[in-house]
Protein backbone atom coordinates (compact mmCIF):
# COMPACT_ATOMS: atom_id res chain seq x y z
CA UNK A 1 0.00 0.00 0.00
CA UNK A 2 1.21 3.65 -0.99
CA UNK A 3 2.13 5.60 1.88
CA UNK A 4 0.09 8.81 1.96
CA UNK A 5 1.54 12.11 1.69
CA UNK A 6 0.19 14.38 5.02
CA UNK A 7 1.47 17.52 4.87
CA UNK A 8 0.74 20.15 7.66
CA UNK A 9 0.25 23.79 6.93
CA UNK A 10 3.68 25.23 6.20
CA UNK A 11 2.71 28.04 9.24
CA UNK A 12 1.51 25.63 12.04
CA UNK A 13 2.20 26.98 15.36
CA UNK A 14 3.40 30.22 14.71
CA UNK A 15 0.89 33.02 16.50
CA UNK A 16 -1.28 35.16 14.36
CA UNK A 17 0.64 38.31 14.57
CA UNK A 18 3.60 36.02 13.52
CA UNK A 19 1.97 33.67 10.61
CA UNK A 20 1.23 37.16 9.33
CA UNK A 21 4.89 38.18 8.22
CA UNK A 22 5.96 34.93 8.01
CA UNK A 23 7.30 33.96 4.91
CA UNK A 24 5.70 30.12 4.88
CA UNK A 25 2.42 31.60 6.00
CA UNK A 26 -0.69 29.65 3.67
CA UNK A 27 -4.43 31.17 3.64
CA UNK A 28 -6.90 29.26 5.31
CA UNK A 29 -10.46 29.15 4.02
CA UNK A 30 -11.48 32.47 5.21
CA UNK A 31 -8.45 34.38 4.11
CA UNK A 32 -8.56 32.94 0.55
CA UNK A 33 -12.63 34.44 0.80
CA UNK A 34 -11.09 37.77 1.37
CA UNK A 35 -8.50 37.73 -1.34
CA UNK A 36 -10.92 36.59 -3.75
CA UNK A 37 -13.06 39.36 -2.91
CA UNK A 38 -10.36 41.72 -2.89
CA UNK A 39 -9.04 41.08 -6.09
CA UNK A 40 -12.58 40.99 -7.75
CA UNK A 41 -13.39 44.60 -6.16
CA UNK A 42 -9.97 45.86 -7.37
CA UNK A 43 -10.52 44.53 -11.10
CA UNK A 44 -14.22 46.29 -11.00
CA UNK A 45 -11.99 49.50 -9.71
CA UNK A 46 -9.28 49.68 -12.46
CA UNK A 47 -11.62 48.98 -15.26
CA UNK A 48 -14.20 51.52 -14.40
CA UNK A 49 -12.04 54.51 -12.83
CA UNK A 50 -8.74 53.61 -14.58
CA UNK A 51 -10.04 52.50 -18.11
CA UNK A 52 -7.03 49.26 -17.67
CA UNK A 53 -5.86 48.15 -21.54
CA UNK A 54 -4.47 45.16 -21.41
CA UNK A 55 -1.72 44.39 -24.45
CA UNK A 56 -0.01 40.87 -25.09
CA UNK A 57 -2.38 38.42 -22.18
CA UNK A 58 -1.90 35.77 -24.85
CA UNK A 59 1.77 35.81 -23.42
CA UNK A 60 0.46 34.50 -20.11
CA UNK A 61 1.49 31.08 -19.03
CA UNK A 62 -1.40 28.35 -18.71
CA UNK A 63 -0.38 27.62 -15.09
CA UNK A 64 2.31 28.38 -11.76
CA UNK A 65 5.17 28.56 -11.30
CA UNK A 66 5.90 32.09 -12.71
CA UNK A 67 7.29 35.33 -12.24
CA UNK A 68 5.59 38.34 -13.03
CA UNK A 69 8.28 41.14 -13.44
CA UNK A 70 7.50 44.80 -14.29
CA UNK A 71 8.50 48.44 -13.47
CA UNK A 72 7.61 50.43 -10.47
CA UNK A 73 6.05 53.75 -10.57
CA UNK A 74 3.03 53.59 -7.53
CA UNK A 75 1.40 51.31 -5.19
CA UNK A 76 -1.65 50.59 -8.22
CA UNK A 77 1.39 48.50 -9.64
CA UNK A 78 0.86 44.84 -8.12
CA UNK A 79 -2.88 45.40 -7.78
CA UNK A 80 -3.20 45.64 -12.10
CA UNK A 81 -0.49 42.54 -12.49
CA UNK A 82 -2.44 40.72 -9.99
CA UNK A 83 -5.97 41.60 -10.92
CA UNK A 84 -5.41 40.20 -14.49
CA UNK A 85 -4.81 36.82 -13.53
CA UNK A 86 -7.60 34.35 -14.19
CA UNK A 87 -9.10 33.24 -10.77
CA UNK A 88 -7.97 30.10 -10.41
CA UNK A 89 -4.34 31.42 -10.29
CA UNK A 90 -5.41 33.94 -8.11
CA UNK A 91 -5.02 31.48 -4.69
CA UNK A 92 -1.38 31.23 -5.78
CA UNK A 93 -0.56 34.93 -6.49
CA UNK A 94 1.60 36.62 -4.03
CA UNK A 95 3.05 40.21 -4.49
CA UNK A 96 6.31 40.21 -3.25
CA UNK A 97 6.93 43.18 -0.60
CA UNK A 98 9.17 45.28 1.87
CA UNK A 99 9.29 43.45 5.17
CA UNK A 100 10.25 46.75 6.54
CA UNK A 101 7.47 48.93 4.95
CA UNK A 102 4.55 46.82 4.63
CA UNK A 103 4.55 44.14 7.62
CA UNK A 104 6.39 46.87 10.09
CA UNK A 105 3.05 46.83 12.41
CA UNK A 106 -0.12 44.42 12.95
CA UNK A 107 -1.96 46.48 10.80
CA UNK A 108 -0.59 46.97 7.83
CA UNK A 109 0.72 42.64 8.35
CA UNK A 110 -2.64 42.24 8.09
CA UNK A 111 -3.88 43.91 5.48
CA UNK A 112 -0.61 43.21 3.52
CA UNK A 113 -1.59 38.96 3.97
CA UNK A 114 -5.24 39.21 4.50
CA UNK A 115 -6.05 41.33 1.22
CA UNK A 116 -3.03 41.38 -0.91
CA UNK A 117 -1.41 37.59 -0.25
CA UNK A 118 2.03 39.71 -0.05
CA UNK A 119 5.06 37.87 1.01
CA UNK A 120 7.48 39.42 3.07
CA UNK A 121 11.19 40.07 1.86
CA UNK A 122 13.38 40.28 4.40
CA UNK A 123 16.54 42.65 3.61
CA UNK A 124 20.13 42.20 5.05
CA UNK A 125 20.87 38.89 7.00
CA UNK A 126 17.92 37.70 7.66
CA UNK A 127 16.67 38.04 3.83
CA UNK A 128 18.81 35.06 2.91
CA UNK A 129 16.92 32.56 4.88
CA UNK A 130 13.76 33.89 3.55
CA UNK A 131 14.82 34.20 0.49
CA UNK A 132 15.62 30.56 -0.09
CA UNK A 133 12.34 29.75 1.16
CA UNK A 134 10.56 31.82 -1.24
CA UNK A 135 12.58 30.21 -4.23
CA UNK A 136 11.51 26.74 -2.59
CA UNK A 137 8.07 27.65 -2.46
CA UNK A 138 7.70 29.16 -5.78
CA UNK A 139 8.67 26.22 -7.72
CA UNK A 140 6.97 23.42 -5.04
CA UNK A 141 3.80 25.25 -4.94
CA UNK A 142 3.53 26.30 -8.56
CA UNK A 143 2.55 29.86 -7.46
CA UNK A 144 3.10 32.92 -9.00
CA UNK A 145 4.54 35.75 -7.75
CA UNK A 146 5.17 39.53 -8.64
CA UNK A 147 8.19 41.47 -8.41
CA UNK A 148 9.54 44.74 -9.00
CA UNK A 149 13.43 44.61 -9.74
CA UNK A 150 14.07 48.11 -9.21
CA UNK A 151 13.58 47.82 -5.50
CA UNK A 152 11.75 50.98 -5.05
CA UNK A 153 9.01 52.90 -6.67
CA UNK A 154 10.39 54.99 -9.11
CA UNK A 155 9.74 59.33 -7.65
CA UNK A 156 10.02 60.74 -11.28
CA UNK A 157 7.94 57.98 -13.45
CA UNK A 158 11.91 57.01 -15.13
CA UNK A 159 12.58 53.30 -14.88
CA UNK A 160 15.44 52.64 -12.93
CA UNK A 161 18.09 49.98 -12.98
CA UNK A 162 17.03 46.19 -12.15
CA UNK A 163 18.43 44.83 -8.81
CA UNK A 164 20.26 41.20 -9.47
CA UNK A 165 17.72 40.30 -6.49
CA UNK A 166 15.52 38.98 -9.47
CA UNK A 167 18.17 36.77 -10.63
CA UNK A 168 18.12 34.76 -6.93
CA UNK A 169 14.26 33.56 -8.11
CA UNK A 170 14.83 32.97 -11.40
CA UNK A 171 18.67 31.72 -11.96
CA UNK A 172 18.80 27.61 -12.93
CA UNK A 173 15.56 27.19 -12.71
CA UNK A 174 12.87 26.19 -15.22
CA UNK A 175 10.79 28.87 -13.83
CA UNK A 176 9.26 31.48 -16.70
CA UNK A 177 9.63 35.33 -15.92
CA UNK A 178 7.02 37.62 -17.63
CA UNK A 179 8.41 40.76 -18.35
CA UNK A 180 5.42 43.74 -17.91
CA UNK A 181 5.43 47.26 -18.59
CA UNK A 182 2.97 49.63 -17.13
CA UNK A 183 1.95 52.85 -18.34
CA UNK A 184 -0.21 55.51 -16.52
CA UNK A 185 0.53 54.72 -12.86
CA UNK A 186 2.72 57.07 -11.91
CA UNK A 187 0.40 59.74 -13.28
CA UNK A 188 -2.91 57.87 -11.51
CA UNK A 189 -0.93 57.46 -7.76
CA UNK A 190 2.65 58.99 -7.98
CA UNK A 191 4.62 58.10 -4.92
CA UNK A 192 4.04 61.06 -2.77
CA UNK A 193 0.19 61.26 -3.98
CA UNK A 194 -2.50 59.84 -1.61
CA UNK A 195 -5.79 59.66 -3.51
CA UNK A 196 -5.52 58.52 -7.20
CA UNK A 197 -6.33 60.47 -10.37
CA UNK A 198 -8.59 58.77 -12.80
CA UNK A 199 -5.66 58.22 -15.66
CA UNK A 200 -5.86 55.17 -18.02
CA UNK A 201 -3.55 52.47 -17.39
CA UNK A 202 -2.14 50.40 -19.61
CA UNK A 203 -0.47 47.05 -19.38
CA UNK A 204 2.32 45.21 -21.32
CA UNK A 205 2.80 41.72 -21.22
CA UNK A 206 5.60 40.18 -22.93
CA UNK A 207 7.19 36.97 -23.78
CA UNK A 208 7.73 34.82 -20.95
CA UNK A 209 11.86 33.81 -20.36
CA UNK A 210 13.51 31.20 -18.98
CA UNK A 211 17.48 31.37 -17.22
CA UNK A 212 17.60 27.25 -16.95
CA UNK A 213 21.41 27.67 -18.15
CA UNK A 214 22.52 30.56 -15.71
CA UNK A 215 24.51 29.70 -12.59
CA UNK A 216 22.80 30.46 -9.14
CA UNK A 217 25.89 32.71 -8.65
CA UNK A 218 26.27 36.36 -8.45
CA UNK A 219 27.26 37.14 -12.15
CA UNK A 220 23.91 34.88 -13.07
CA UNK A 221 21.56 36.93 -10.97
CA UNK A 222 23.34 40.07 -12.84
CA UNK A 223 23.01 38.83 -16.13
CA UNK A 224 18.99 38.01 -15.09
CA UNK A 225 18.42 41.36 -14.13
CA UNK A 226 20.02 42.90 -17.19
CA UNK A 227 17.98 40.55 -19.98
CA UNK A 228 15.17 41.47 -18.33
CA UNK A 229 15.46 45.17 -17.42
CA UNK A 230 15.99 45.16 -21.43
CA UNK A 231 12.77 42.98 -22.10
CA UNK A 232 10.99 45.41 -20.07
CA UNK A 233 12.71 48.03 -21.18
CA UNK A 234 11.69 46.69 -24.77
CA UNK A 235 8.04 47.22 -24.00
CA UNK A 236 8.44 50.56 -23.29
CA UNK A 237 9.40 51.28 -26.88
CA UNK A 238 6.93 49.83 -28.36
CA UNK A 239 4.88 52.95 -27.81
CA UNK A 240 7.57 55.35 -29.52
CA UNK B 1 -42.81 28.88 18.09
CA UNK B 2 -44.74 28.45 21.65
CA UNK B 3 -43.43 30.04 24.69
CA UNK B 4 -41.97 27.58 26.78
CA UNK B 5 -39.75 26.51 23.45
CA UNK B 6 -38.75 29.86 23.31
CA UNK B 7 -37.89 30.12 27.09
CA UNK B 8 -35.77 26.87 26.00
CA UNK B 9 -34.30 28.58 23.45
CA UNK B 10 -33.49 32.11 24.61
CA UNK B 11 -34.46 32.33 28.22
CA UNK B 12 -31.51 33.27 29.90
CA UNK B 13 -33.44 34.02 33.46
CA UNK B 14 -34.34 30.76 34.02
CA UNK B 15 -30.45 29.35 34.26
CA UNK B 16 -30.62 29.22 37.60
CA UNK B 17 -34.21 27.85 37.85
CA UNK B 18 -32.53 24.27 38.48
CA UNK B 19 -30.89 23.30 41.76
CA UNK B 20 -28.63 21.04 40.21
CA UNK B 21 -27.34 23.92 38.37
CA UNK B 22 -26.89 26.26 40.65
CA UNK B 23 -24.40 23.49 42.71
CA UNK B 24 -22.76 23.13 39.72
CA UNK B 25 -22.03 27.13 39.37
CA UNK B 26 -21.60 27.61 42.64
CA UNK B 27 -19.06 24.31 43.32
CA UNK B 28 -16.87 25.60 39.73
CA UNK B 29 -16.77 28.96 40.73
CA UNK B 30 -15.65 27.80 44.74
CA UNK B 31 -13.16 26.08 42.65
CA UNK B 32 -12.12 28.69 40.88
CA UNK B 33 -11.28 30.81 43.92
CA UNK B 34 -9.44 28.22 45.90
CA UNK B 35 -7.06 26.84 42.98
CA UNK B 36 -4.70 30.01 43.10
CA UNK B 37 -5.13 29.97 47.32
CA UNK B 38 -3.84 26.56 46.97
CA UNK B 39 -0.84 26.68 43.98
CA UNK B 40 0.20 30.29 46.21
CA UNK B 41 0.14 28.29 49.51
CA UNK B 42 1.81 25.36 47.79
CA UNK B 43 4.53 27.42 46.45
CA UNK B 44 5.14 29.11 49.71
CA UNK B 45 4.93 25.98 51.40
CA UNK B 46 8.24 24.98 49.07
CA UNK B 47 6.10 22.15 47.75
CA UNK B 48 6.75 23.49 43.92
CA UNK B 49 9.12 25.26 42.36
CA UNK B 50 9.27 28.55 40.27
CA UNK B 51 8.76 26.67 36.82
CA UNK B 52 5.85 24.56 37.91
CA UNK B 53 4.68 27.14 39.95
CA UNK B 54 4.32 29.21 36.51
CA UNK B 55 3.19 26.12 34.57
CA UNK B 56 0.28 25.83 36.85
CA UNK B 57 -1.04 29.16 37.17
CA UNK B 58 -1.05 29.23 33.20
CA UNK B 59 -2.99 26.65 33.09
CA UNK B 60 -5.34 28.16 35.63
CA UNK B 61 -5.78 31.19 33.52
CA UNK B 62 -6.24 28.85 30.59
CA UNK B 63 -9.14 27.09 32.99
CA UNK B 64 -10.24 30.45 33.53
CA UNK B 65 -10.97 31.17 29.97
CA UNK B 66 -12.60 27.93 29.15
CA UNK B 67 -14.67 27.38 31.70
CA UNK B 68 -16.44 30.77 30.73
CA UNK B 69 -16.57 29.87 27.23
CA UNK B 70 -18.25 26.18 28.06
CA UNK B 71 -20.39 27.67 30.90
CA UNK B 72 -21.92 30.92 29.53
CA UNK B 73 -23.61 29.63 26.96
CA UNK B 74 -25.11 26.37 28.44
CA UNK B 75 -26.81 29.36 31.56
CA UNK B 76 -27.97 31.68 28.05
CA UNK B 77 -30.01 28.98 26.92
CA UNK B 78 -30.35 26.14 24.14
CA UNK B 79 -30.11 28.78 21.33
CA UNK B 80 -26.44 29.39 22.34
CA UNK B 81 -25.64 26.31 23.28
CA UNK B 82 -26.28 25.05 19.73
CA UNK B 83 -24.60 27.77 17.99
CA UNK B 84 -21.82 27.61 20.32
CA UNK B 85 -20.86 23.71 19.37
CA UNK B 86 -21.46 24.65 16.04
CA UNK B 87 -19.26 27.23 16.16
CA UNK B 88 -16.29 24.72 18.69
CA UNK B 89 -17.06 22.47 15.88
CA UNK B 90 -15.71 24.54 12.79
CA UNK B 91 -12.98 25.58 15.00
CA UNK B 92 -11.87 22.58 15.44
CA UNK B 93 -12.14 21.48 11.81
CA UNK B 94 -9.71 24.46 11.24
CA UNK B 95 -7.23 23.23 13.36
CA UNK B 96 -7.52 19.63 11.82
CA UNK B 97 -7.45 20.96 8.04
CA UNK B 98 -4.25 23.03 8.77
CA UNK B 99 -2.93 20.07 10.96
CA UNK B 100 -3.64 17.37 7.90
CA UNK B 101 -3.30 19.78 4.94
CA UNK B 102 -6.74 19.20 3.97
CA UNK B 103 -7.18 22.75 3.82
CA UNK B 104 -5.52 22.59 0.70
CA UNK B 105 -8.03 20.99 -0.82
CA UNK B 106 -10.65 24.04 -0.83
CA UNK B 107 -13.68 22.17 -2.07
CA UNK B 108 -13.41 19.52 0.01
CA UNK B 109 -13.20 21.90 2.82
CA UNK B 110 -15.93 23.61 1.90
CA UNK B 111 -18.01 20.65 1.93
CA UNK B 112 -17.27 19.70 5.64
CA UNK B 113 -18.18 23.27 6.52
CA UNK B 114 -20.96 23.34 4.82
CA UNK B 115 -21.66 19.97 6.61
CA UNK B 116 -21.17 21.44 9.80
CA UNK B 117 -23.24 24.05 9.44
CA UNK B 118 -25.99 21.87 8.09
CA UNK B 119 -25.58 19.62 11.63
CA UNK B 120 -25.92 22.82 13.19
CA UNK B 121 -28.81 23.95 11.95
CA UNK B 122 -31.05 20.91 12.06
CA UNK B 123 -29.91 20.81 15.82
CA UNK B 124 -31.79 24.44 16.12
CA UNK B 125 -34.81 23.23 14.16
CA UNK B 126 -35.11 20.20 16.27
CA UNK B 127 -35.60 18.05 13.37
CA UNK B 128 -34.13 14.74 14.05
CA UNK B 129 -34.58 13.06 10.71
CA UNK B 130 -32.39 15.55 9.15
CA UNK B 131 -29.46 15.18 11.73
CA UNK B 132 -29.47 11.56 11.45
CA UNK B 133 -30.13 12.01 7.63
CA UNK B 134 -27.27 14.46 6.93
CA UNK B 135 -24.76 11.60 7.80
CA UNK B 136 -24.86 9.26 5.02
CA UNK B 137 -25.57 12.39 2.64
CA UNK B 138 -22.66 14.85 3.72
CA UNK B 139 -20.40 11.54 3.65
CA UNK B 140 -21.85 10.78 0.31
CA UNK B 141 -21.42 14.05 -1.62
CA UNK B 142 -17.94 14.49 -0.12
CA UNK B 143 -17.60 10.87 -2.10
CA UNK B 144 -19.19 12.37 -5.61
CA UNK B 145 -17.94 15.71 -5.04
CA UNK B 146 -14.39 14.36 -5.12
CA UNK B 147 -14.82 12.95 -8.77
CA UNK B 148 -15.49 15.89 -10.50
CA UNK B 149 -11.84 17.28 -10.55
CA UNK B 150 -11.05 14.29 -12.75
CA UNK B 151 -7.81 13.76 -10.64
CA UNK B 152 -7.94 10.37 -9.44
CA UNK B 153 -4.52 10.50 -7.71
CA UNK B 154 -4.70 11.00 -4.18
CA UNK B 155 -8.59 10.66 -4.11
CA UNK B 156 -9.05 8.04 -1.63
CA UNK B 157 -6.75 10.45 0.85
CA UNK B 158 -8.56 13.55 0.23
CA UNK B 159 -11.94 11.94 0.48
CA UNK B 160 -10.94 9.95 3.68
CA UNK B 161 -9.52 13.06 5.63
CA UNK B 162 -13.20 14.73 4.79
CA UNK B 163 -15.14 11.95 5.87
CA UNK B 164 -12.91 11.41 8.98
CA UNK B 165 -13.48 15.38 9.81
CA UNK B 166 -17.17 15.27 9.48
CA UNK B 167 -17.94 12.17 11.21
CA UNK B 168 -15.69 13.65 14.07
CA UNK B 169 -16.62 17.61 14.30
CA UNK B 170 -20.30 17.37 12.38
CA UNK B 171 -21.93 14.11 13.24
CA UNK B 172 -20.27 13.07 16.56
CA UNK B 173 -19.76 16.17 17.99
CA UNK B 174 -23.03 17.56 17.13
CA UNK B 175 -24.65 15.29 19.39
CA UNK B 176 -23.83 17.32 21.92
CA UNK B 177 -25.18 20.25 20.89
CA UNK B 178 -28.76 18.04 20.83
CA UNK B 179 -28.84 17.80 23.81
CA UNK B 180 -30.19 21.25 24.64
CA UNK B 181 -33.45 20.55 22.53
CA UNK B 182 -34.23 18.77 26.36
CA UNK B 183 -36.20 20.79 28.41
CA UNK B 184 -33.51 19.65 31.17
CA UNK B 185 -30.25 20.42 28.87
CA UNK B 186 -28.56 22.92 31.77
CA UNK B 187 -28.38 20.32 34.36
CA UNK B 188 -27.43 17.52 32.15
CA UNK B 189 -25.32 18.96 29.70
CA UNK B 190 -23.62 20.42 32.92
CA UNK B 191 -22.93 16.90 34.65
CA UNK B 192 -21.84 15.99 30.68
CA UNK B 193 -19.17 18.15 30.57
CA UNK B 194 -17.86 18.44 34.28
CA UNK B 195 -17.65 14.64 34.21
CA UNK B 196 -15.49 14.47 30.59
CA UNK B 197 -13.00 17.56 32.34
CA UNK B 198 -12.89 16.13 35.43
CA UNK B 199 -12.37 12.63 34.27
CA UNK B 200 -9.29 14.22 32.33
CA UNK B 201 -7.93 15.79 35.66
CA UNK B 202 -8.50 12.02 37.01
CA UNK B 203 -6.82 10.54 34.65
CA UNK B 204 -3.58 13.04 35.26
CA UNK B 205 -3.73 12.92 39.44
CA UNK B 206 -4.03 8.83 39.42
CA UNK B 207 -1.32 8.95 36.84
CA UNK B 208 0.71 11.08 38.35
CA UNK B 209 0.24 9.30 41.69
CA UNK B 210 -0.11 5.53 40.74
CA UNK B 211 1.01 5.52 37.27
CA UNK B 212 3.60 3.11 36.29
CA UNK B 213 2.88 1.07 33.01
CA UNK B 214 2.43 2.82 30.08
CA UNK B 215 -1.02 2.89 28.84
CA UNK B 216 -0.17 3.44 24.84
CA UNK B 217 3.51 4.71 24.95
CA UNK B 218 3.50 4.94 20.96
CA UNK B 219 0.60 7.16 20.69
CA UNK B 220 0.76 9.47 24.20
CA UNK B 221 4.00 8.83 26.28
CA UNK B 222 2.39 10.44 29.58
CA UNK B 223 -0.77 8.64 30.03
CA UNK B 224 -0.11 5.55 32.52
CA UNK B 225 -2.55 2.47 32.88
CA UNK B 226 -2.82 3.37 36.70
CA UNK B 227 -3.85 7.04 35.29
CA UNK B 228 -6.95 5.23 33.25
CA UNK B 229 -7.72 2.67 36.02
CA UNK B 230 -8.09 5.70 38.21
CA UNK B 231 -9.96 7.54 36.10
CA UNK B 232 -11.99 5.15 35.47
CA UNK B 233 -13.09 4.43 38.79
CA UNK B 234 -13.28 7.75 40.35
CA UNK B 235 -15.31 9.41 37.24
CA UNK B 236 -17.76 6.61 37.18
CA UNK B 237 -18.68 7.31 40.84
CA UNK B 238 -18.92 11.27 40.23
CA UNK B 239 -21.05 10.74 37.13
CA UNK B 240 -23.11 8.45 38.94
CA UNK B 241 -23.55 10.16 42.15
CA UNK B 242 -23.75 13.26 40.28
CA UNK B 243 -26.33 11.80 37.81
CA UNK B 244 -28.85 10.23 40.40
CA UNK B 245 -29.69 14.40 41.33
CA UNK B 246 -29.65 14.90 37.20
CA UNK B 247 -32.39 11.92 36.25
CA UNK B 248 -33.75 11.52 39.66
CA UNK B 249 -37.06 9.68 39.53
CA UNK B 250 -36.51 8.75 36.01
CA UNK B 251 -35.99 5.47 34.12
CA UNK B 252 -32.46 5.96 34.30
CA UNK B 253 -32.16 6.42 38.10
CA UNK B 254 -31.24 3.18 39.06
CA UNK B 255 -27.24 2.22 39.83
CA UNK B 256 -26.49 -0.20 37.24
CA UNK B 257 -28.00 2.25 35.15
CA UNK B 258 -25.59 5.20 36.28
CA UNK B 259 -22.45 2.94 36.78
CA UNK B 260 -23.04 2.15 33.01
CA UNK B 261 -23.13 5.84 32.09
CA UNK B 262 -19.90 6.90 34.17
CA UNK B 263 -18.27 4.18 32.60
CA UNK B 264 -19.14 5.23 29.27
CA UNK B 265 -18.30 9.01 29.42
CA UNK B 266 -14.67 7.73 31.46
CA UNK B 267 -13.84 5.24 28.43
CA UNK B 268 -14.84 7.42 25.67
CA UNK B 269 -13.49 10.37 27.34
CA UNK B 270 -10.05 8.77 27.14
CA UNK B 271 -10.51 7.04 23.67
CA UNK B 272 -11.43 10.79 22.27
CA UNK B 273 -8.13 11.84 23.92
CA UNK B 274 -6.38 8.76 22.44
CA UNK B 275 -7.62 9.32 19.00
CA UNK B 276 -6.28 12.72 18.85
CA UNK B 277 -3.40 11.82 20.09
CA UNK B 278 -2.61 9.19 17.02
CA UNK B 279 -3.72 11.92 15.02
CA UNK B 280 -0.97 14.00 16.38
CA UNK B 281 1.27 11.49 16.15
CA UNK B 282 0.83 10.66 12.29
CA UNK B 283 1.47 13.74 11.77
CA UNK B 284 4.74 14.58 13.86
CA UNK B 285 3.18 17.76 15.45
CA UNK B 286 2.90 18.27 19.10
CA UNK B 287 -0.28 20.50 19.64
CA UNK B 288 -3.18 21.46 17.26
CA UNK B 289 -3.58 24.96 18.20
CA UNK B 290 -1.41 27.64 20.47
CA UNK B 291 -4.41 28.99 21.64
CA UNK B 292 -4.54 27.83 25.28
CA UNK B 293 -1.06 28.17 27.32
CA UNK B 294 -0.49 25.31 28.50
CA UNK B 295 -3.60 23.38 26.72
CA UNK B 296 -2.81 23.92 23.09
CA UNK B 297 -5.64 24.26 20.32
CA UNK B 298 -9.39 23.67 20.65
CA UNK B 299 -9.02 19.94 19.48
CA UNK B 300 -6.59 19.44 21.90
CA UNK B 301 -8.73 20.35 24.79
CA UNK B 302 -12.05 19.23 23.31
CA UNK B 303 -10.59 16.02 21.96
CA UNK B 304 -12.13 13.99 25.21
CA UNK B 305 -16.00 15.17 24.31
CA UNK B 306 -16.20 14.02 20.51
CA UNK B 307 -16.70 10.49 21.24
CA UNK B 308 -18.79 10.65 24.74
CA UNK B 309 -21.19 12.69 23.06
CA UNK B 310 -22.59 10.42 20.62
CA UNK B 311 -22.15 7.62 23.33
CA UNK B 312 -24.27 9.55 25.74
CA UNK B 313 -26.62 10.96 23.78
CA UNK B 314 -27.63 7.37 22.77
CA UNK B 315 -27.96 5.77 25.37
CA UNK B 316 -29.67 8.04 27.19
CA UNK B 317 -31.90 8.32 24.50
CA UNK B 318 -32.74 4.65 24.41
CA UNK B 319 -33.94 4.70 28.06
CA UNK B 320 -35.02 7.91 28.68
CA UNK B 321 -35.67 9.79 24.91
CA UNK B 322 -34.28 13.54 24.84
CA UNK B 323 -36.36 16.32 24.13
CA UNK B 324 -39.58 14.02 23.45
CA UNK B 325 -41.83 16.41 24.56
CA UNK B 326 -40.22 19.33 22.48
CA UNK B 327 -42.08 20.24 19.54
CA UNK B 328 -39.78 19.48 16.65
CA UNK B 329 -38.89 21.26 13.38
CA UNK B 330 -39.88 24.90 15.07
CA UNK B 331 -38.28 26.67 12.00
CA UNK B 332 -39.51 24.87 9.14
CA UNK B 333 -42.69 23.84 10.22
CA UNK B 334 -44.24 20.86 9.87
CA UNK B 335 -46.10 18.96 7.14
Amino acid sequence: MRHWRLEPAHDLGLALSERMRSERRESGFIETAAHLAWWAAVGGYLKTIHRLRVEGREHLPEDGPFVLVSNHQSHLDALVLASQLPWRLRVRTYPIAAADTFFESPLKSAFAAAAINALPMSRGRAGVHALQTLRDRLANERCIYILFPEGTRSRDGLMGPFKPGVGMFLAGTSVPAVPCHLIGTFEALAPRRHVPRPVRITLRIGKPMTFEQMANLREGWAQIAERLERAVRGLAELDS
Amino acid sequence: MNEMTRQRLFGATHAFDSPIVRGFVVGILGLFVLAPVLIVLLRRAGKVDVKHYDELMKRYRSWLVLATIMIVPVLLGAAWTILGVGLLSILCYREYARATGLFRERLMSLLVAVGILAVTFSVLDHWYELFMALFPLTVGTIAAVAILDDRPRGYIQRVALAVLAFVLFGACLGHLGYFANDPQFRPILFWLIVSVEMNDVFAYLTGKAFGRRKLAPRTSPNKTVGGAIGALVLTTVLAAFVGHFVFKGEVLDRPSRLIELGVIISICGQLGDLLISSIKRDLDIKDMGILFPGHGGWLDRFDSLILVAPAVFHFVGYFRGIGLDEPARILTGGY
